[in-house]
Formats: C-alpha cells, structure tokens, sequence
C-alpha cells in the first residue's frame, strides 16, 4: 500500500492476512487440480474445500446445514432472495426487508416486485434499528421472506437478528440475514439463531474478493439462479475456485480465534476517533450512539460538501455513503432513511476500520479531517 | 486517489481560492438550487467591477469554477458580464455531464449578479 495512505474504509473491503495469501498462493502452486474430478488429484482440491467449510461453519456456530460457495455476498444475497422467493412463489408472494438494506439486497427486491411480489419496506428508527413491532405487524399469511442485514454497512446498526428469527420461526417464514459486514467481525451462533439463510463476503474479514458463501439452514429449499452442471447440489454449479474457497477458510479461521481481541481494538479506536472529532463545532453521528458495530463510525457536519470534504481529506481513505455508491451523486438512500436531510447525508463520511488500524492512523485522521472542515467552512455560505 | 476525479485546473484553483469573503459594502446575489449555493459578491467603481468575491457550498468543480469566475472577471468593465459563457468552464474543469445542472447555478448566480448590479445603476 502507498505508505502516504490512510486506509479507514474497512467496511468496503479489508487487507488480505498474510496467512490467507500464503495459504492461496500454496494451493494456486501445488493443487490446482479441479475438485470435481473423479481422481485422485481431484481429491486432493476436494479436501481443501471440506477444511474451509469446517473452518467457516464453525466460525459461524453453525452445527447442522450447508454452504454454498459463491463470488461474494452480492451473489448470496441474490441466490438467497430469489431462490427461496421463487421456490415459495406457490405459497405466497409477500415479502418483507428493511429500506436500509445494501444495494445487492435493494435491486433484487426491486427485481422481483416488477416479477409480481409485493414487498414491504420497513424503515428503520433514527439509530438504524428495526422495531419488532413494525416487523410484526407488516407480517402477513402469505409472507414467505423476510431479509434483513445484520450489520449496516453504512452507520453500523445491528439488528437484533435473534428476535427477528423468532418472529419468522414461529410463522414459518424463511429468513434471509445478509451477514456481509458481520461475518468474522462479531461473534455469530448460528446454532442458538433461527436464521435461514446467511450471506458471507470473503473480502469483509481480511480474505479474498471473488469469494463469498451462502449458509443455508437445513430444511430450506430454494431454486437455483445459474445452471450449467452439477455442482454444489445444482444449486450454484460451476467449477470452485479452490485458492479463492481455502483462503476464506484460513480468514475464517483467524478471524474466529481473534474475535474479542478484534473487538476490544476497534472500541478503543472508536472512541479515540470520537474523542478526536469533538473539537469540530456542529458534528453529529449518523445511526447509533451505543450499541453499534464499533468498526463504523459514520459523521456529518453542518456547512460543508461531502463531496468537497471526501477531496480535502485526501490521503484519507474514507467513504462518503457507501463504496459501492461513490459513484453516485445522490445522497444516500440509507441516511434519508434514518431521517437525514440531503445537505446532511452529502455531508457525511464514514470511517471504518480494522484489526491493521494504528492508534497513529486515527490521530492522523482527525487532524486532516478538522483541517479540511475547517478550510471548507470558511467559505460556506452557511 | 480522489483527486483523479478532478483534472488538473480543478486542483490548482482548489488549492488557490483567492477570493473568498463576501463585501459588507459591495452587491450580492445568492442562489441555492440543485444542492448547490452560491453567494457572489461585487464591488463596483467606475463601472468596473472593482472587485469580485464569492461564497460557496458545492464540490471541488462548482468552488474551482467559481473562483476562476471571480479571477476573471475581476477589475473588467461591468458590460463584460455579458460575455460570461458557461460552456468553456465546463470544458477547462473538464466538468462531467452529470454535473451541468448544478454548474448552471452558478450561470445563475452571474445573471442574478448582473441584474443587481444593473438595478443599482453604478
């Protein structure tokens, strides 16, 4: 990485462990064999991924289901949504998810309204969390899904997924929790949860990009989306990339024996940062105060360009809305929901950060960021 | 980096903001549209504009072409005015075609400047 860079912007992706390069770049060299094959060698790549989806259940908790690999959690959220979707369609075609979800949640919601589902958009409350009561009482006969993400990737809101899996458990609905920004972040029981479906992303947890799995709960079935062979139970065929599947394993592996350590660290560097920040007049939290991932900490500002701050802040790696948004020039979808207006969503930045985050790289960025804010409100017009 | 989004003109004059401020004795004309607002601020003398400053809440192209604004037409005659075009800013920040209805507030802001000025008769 250029040694000028800052990098806080772990929630869209995260450094790749050495253990995890080592790890791939040994397979790439050594066992390259297809695990598919009826032979020996084949056999060989087949053990890879058996061990990863060891490492990763057990990371999760997970004591019964599957999991079927993907590209990432863009690719799980899609096979999870429209896979159950579909394979319900006959029972009922009302479903439910939250209007805070990420894009890949969001478009293929969008997708299945124009196929003939109607779906109910739950808002969150001003610190990003869904009330039980409205998710109760949008429940309908005929809900077959609902999906709600576990951790927001933009404000860092956790949902109480337990509580939500009951609900739907006791109404014999499928749920989705796409997991992309918790997954070896916070501690996941999928044993103790009534979750359905779980969607994972490589990249979030100091893995691979072009990897991802969904956990499929036993007793869940769901039509494919791609076809063309019989792997993974014609569920997602396609040849497994085994480098891409055992690298996940080995992030998994590290990720789940460094959990509470992660934790710790990144609640220091929260409150540092936030420590930092309370010297600029005017700034606010976008979405929870407490009881948040602590990796994500999303702010605004009154009287300055999100756009103009994101270029002052340079060589800070930060985030305005989401990664996967930054080409946009609208306000984020997201911060609207929890009550934003559109000068305060353009005005806001988040800062996510990691298990390689110094206590240095924090000083660092409150010093540019009360800098840039500065230098932007001495021009603003108010 | 970020700063690939922008070309080089838009860096320099970013990075050069000479007229900032905003006159207690000079004309004003403000606008806010688009998510984008723009307060120009004239001093006249001789019918000349004497001298030119501006606020602005917007992204590095709207506050770089503001401020080429302001050096440009600085110490010229007020008729001058007339020959503001927004077209070449577009091109000289090489502003993207998303942007054109924001880069147009500031079209706006100039018109608005002009008519004030007129009204007041310097």
């Amino acid at each position: 990485m250029d040694k000028d860079l800052i990098y806080l912007d772990y929630a869209a992706t995260t450094p790749v462990h050495p253990s995890v390069i080592a790890c791939m770049q040994k397979i790439q060299k050594d066992s390259y064999f297809n695990p598919a094959s009826n032979h020996i060698a084949g056999s060989i790549s087949s053990v890879w991924i058996q061990k990863a989806e060891e490492k990763l259940l057990k990371m999760l908790g997970a004591n019964q289901g599957k999991l079927i690999w993907t590209s990432g959690a863009t690719e799980s959220n899609n096979l999870a949504i429209l896979g159950v979707a579909k394979q319900r369609s006959y029972r009922g075609k009302h479903l439910i998810t939250m209007r805070t979800e990420h894009k890949a949640v969001v478009d293929v919601f969008r997708f299945l309204e124009k196929q003939g589902f109607e779906v109910t958009w739950l808002k969150p409350e001003s610190n990003g969390k869904l009330l039980h009561e409205k998710l109760k009482e949008a429940i309908r006969p005929d809900t077959q899904l609902v999906s709600i993400m576990h951790i927001n990737n933009e404000i860092g809101a956790v949902q109480d997924i337990e509580e939500i899996g009951f609900l739907c458990r006791e109404r014999n609905i499928a749920f989705h929790v796409d997991g992309a920004q918790a997954a070896g972040k916070i501690p996941v029981d999928l044993s103790i949860l009534d979750i359905d479906l779980y969607s994972i992303s490589g990249h979030k947890f100091y893995g691979p990009k072009g990897i991802g799995a969904l956990y499929v709960s036993d007793g869940i079935l769901m039509e494919p989306i791609m076809y063309g062979g019989n792997q993974q139970s014609k569920i997602r065929p396609g040849t497994l990339p085994v480098d891409l599947v055992a690298g996940l394993g080995e992030a998994a592996f590290i990720s789940h024996s460094q959990i509470e350590e992660d934790l710790k660290h990144l609640i220091a560097l929260r409150q540092q940062l936030i420590n930092g920040l309370q010297e600029v007049d005017g700034l606010y939290i976008n979405g929870p105060t407490k009881d948040g991932y602590p990796g994500i900490l999303n702010v605004g500002v009154s009287d300055v360009n999100g756009e103009s701050l994101l270029y002052l802040l340079e060589p800070l790696c930060v985030a305005t809305g989401s990664a996967c948004n930054s080409q946009s020039q609208e306000p984020s979808y997201v911060l609207k929901s929890i009550g934003r207006s559109d000068f305060e969503a353009q005005s806001s930045i988040r800062f996510s950060f990691g298990r390689f985050t110094s206590p240095d790289d924090i000083d660092k960025a409150v010093s540019i960021y009360c800098k840039a804010v500065k230098k932007l409100r001495s021009f603003s017009p108010g | 980096m970020r700063s690939m989004n922008y070309n080089q003109n838009v860096q320099d004059y970013f990075a050069n903001l000479k007229h900032t401020g905003e006159f207690v004795d000079g004309v004003t004309s403000y606008l806010d549209d688009q998510g984008i607002r723009i307060k120009l601020s004239a001093r006249i003398k001789d019918k000349k504009i004497a001298n030119l400053c501006f606020l602005a809440w917007g992204c590095p192209h709207i506050i770089s072409a503001t401020e080429f604004f302001c050096r440009t037409f600085e110490s010229c005659d007020i008729q001058k005015l007339e020959q503001f075009e927004i077209k070449p800013i577009m091109k000289k920040f090489d502003i993207p075609i998303e942007k054109t209805g924001r880069i147009l507030v500031l079209e706006d802001a100039v018109k608005s400047l002009k008519t004030i000025i007129n009204k007041n008769e310097f």
